[in-house]
């Protein structure tokens, strides 16, 4: 319960970043998809679930202020927080390979799909200045985040963790 | 009891519970805004106080900056400024003769109603949309301070853009480059009718399009262009920016080129909100 409260905290304070901040680092008017991050990442450390409980809650969050569809940006993070959990058993401390291609990967998806929603079912095919103008540097812009707050992420990841076994550790000795 | 719930509940179950969930979230706010406003209430509620204090806090960071600016740079910046008084005192005398001059003929057309006399409230941007190609802010103005949909949005330079959504204590506002807004608009010295249209693939330029011109159109470049009295939701006589490599079009039968927006876009803090909207008979 506790660790889903942080988490909960965490996704607000992400938002709040990325609504104020990334304006202010946005390179040519790209900026990282931050609040993106998370289910990636928690699904890559603790498995599908808890990457499918950040990135609805994520979504959602995004949803609320930013999309006509309340509900769209929730699915879309669902289902990148489920597929980065799929590979959770091969996490390996220090490997920054899969979280690598799994950032590149979602925002990929992501983006694509709020191009579909946008532009191609309003006739307007201009993939390939999407790709070079938005998507690629996005990619990229976001992958460095990742990079820059694996570590943080990381070992808040592992106090949550060890306060959860603290606890079964004392329920087991109860019992 | 507890471990057979546990054991039901697969990562892909609930993948499938939580994506009919989103399925039908998105259908509903499709048709209406009203079951999701609330919960969008709520979490305003929490989220716009703290995203206040962040706002804060970067024009706290911005005036540090400022701070630091060395003084040779202030001291040529002021010797700048003088210059600058001087030529916009000449000009100031100038407008003021100019003025009496509008005055008495603004009395004259019964026509007194300029920008300068709606009614207008400020508002802070505290929330920037991060999908990169649909400009929209957030204003920390909302229905509690009299905001409503369609008012239009000012700053000191130009038009920013319009109020889409109004809720408790924020509001949404697209702006005039967001790939999806249109504004009806004309030149303000010969009164031709065009559209202004934000466009994603001139986000490099900085400029937007400019559109539906008549062939016989004397726009020229440079040329200042305000919105449009047949505008449906935008007040007369705004300026939006100026006109530029004006191009007949291959028909033959229209007129289009590019508009440099007046307002810096990437610069914006503070936003005026004209609390009168324009009326429309039907």
């Amino acid at each position: 319960m506790k660790r889903k409260l942080c988490e909960l905290g965490l996704i607000i304070l992400f938002y709040l970043l990325q609504v104020s901040l990334c304006r202010v680092i946005a390179i040519g008017g790209v900026a990282p998809n931050l609040m993106i991050i998370l289910p990636v990442l928690f699904g890559y450390f603790n498995g599908s679930k808890e990457g499918m409980y950040t990135g609805f809650c994520a979504g959602i969050m995004y949803d609320l202020f930013f999309t006509d569809l309340l509900g769209f940006t929730a699915l879309m993070f669902t289902l990148i927080g489920f597929f980065s959990g799929m590979l959770s058993n091969r996490y390996e401390e220090g490997n920054f390979v899969i979280p690598i291609f799994l950032t590149a990967g979602a925002v990929l998806f992501y983006e694509f799909f709020v191009f579909i929603g946008n532009f191609l079912l309003q006739n307007r095919l201009i993939l390939s200045y999407f790709m070079t103008r938005v998507i690629i540097p996005e990619i990229v812009y976001t992958v460095i985040a990742m990079l820059i707050l694996y570590k943080p992420l990381h070992l808040l990841n592992k106090v949550l963790d060890s306060r959860k076994r603290k606890v079964k550790d004392i329920d087991e000795t109860i019992l | 009891m507890n471990n057979k719930i546990k054991n039901f509940f697969t990562p892909a179950k609930i993948l499938a519970i939580i994506s009919i969930f989103c399925a039908a979230l998105i259908a509903v706010s499709f048709f209406s805004d009203k079951l999701v406003s609330p919960l969008r209430e709520a979490v305003s509620f929490v989220v716009v106080p703290l995203q206040r204090g962040v706002n804060g806090l970067g024009i706290g960071v911005v005036k540090g900056e400022e701070k630091r600016k060395t003084i040779e740079e202030l001291q040529s910046y002021t010797s700048e400024l003088e210059e600058k008084i001087a030529d916009l005192e000449a000009r100031n005398q100038q407008l003021k003769t100019d003025n009496k001059e509008l005055d008495d003929l603004k009395k004259l057309y019964d026509m007194d109603k300029s920008l300068a006399d709606y009614p207008k409230v400020g508002a802070t941007i505290i929330g920037i949309s991060s999908q990169n190609w649909n400009e929209s802010f957030i204003i920390d103005k909302g229905s509690n301070d009299g905001m409503e949909e369609e008012m239009n949005v000012i700053s000191a330079d130009g038009l920013v853009g319009i109020i889409t959504e109004v809720h408790g204590n924020y509001s949404k506002v697209m702006t005039v480059v967001s790939d999806n807004s249109y504004v009806t608009a004309m030149d303000e010295s010969t009164k031709d009718q065009c559209t202004v249209k934000g466009d994603i693939s001139l986000l490099d330029s900085g400029k937007i399009r400019l559109e539906r011109m008549k062939a016989d159109a004397g726009v020229k470049d440079g040329d200042k262009i305000v919105t449009s009295n047949i505008s449906s939701k935008y007040l007369p006589g705004i300026l939006i920016g100026f006109a530029g490599e004006i191009t007949e079009d291959e028909t033959g039968m229209t007129k289009s080129g590019y508009l440099v927006p007046a307002v810096d876009f990437d610069h914006l803090q503070n936003v005026l909100v004209i609390t009168q909207k324009k009326q429309v008979t039907e």
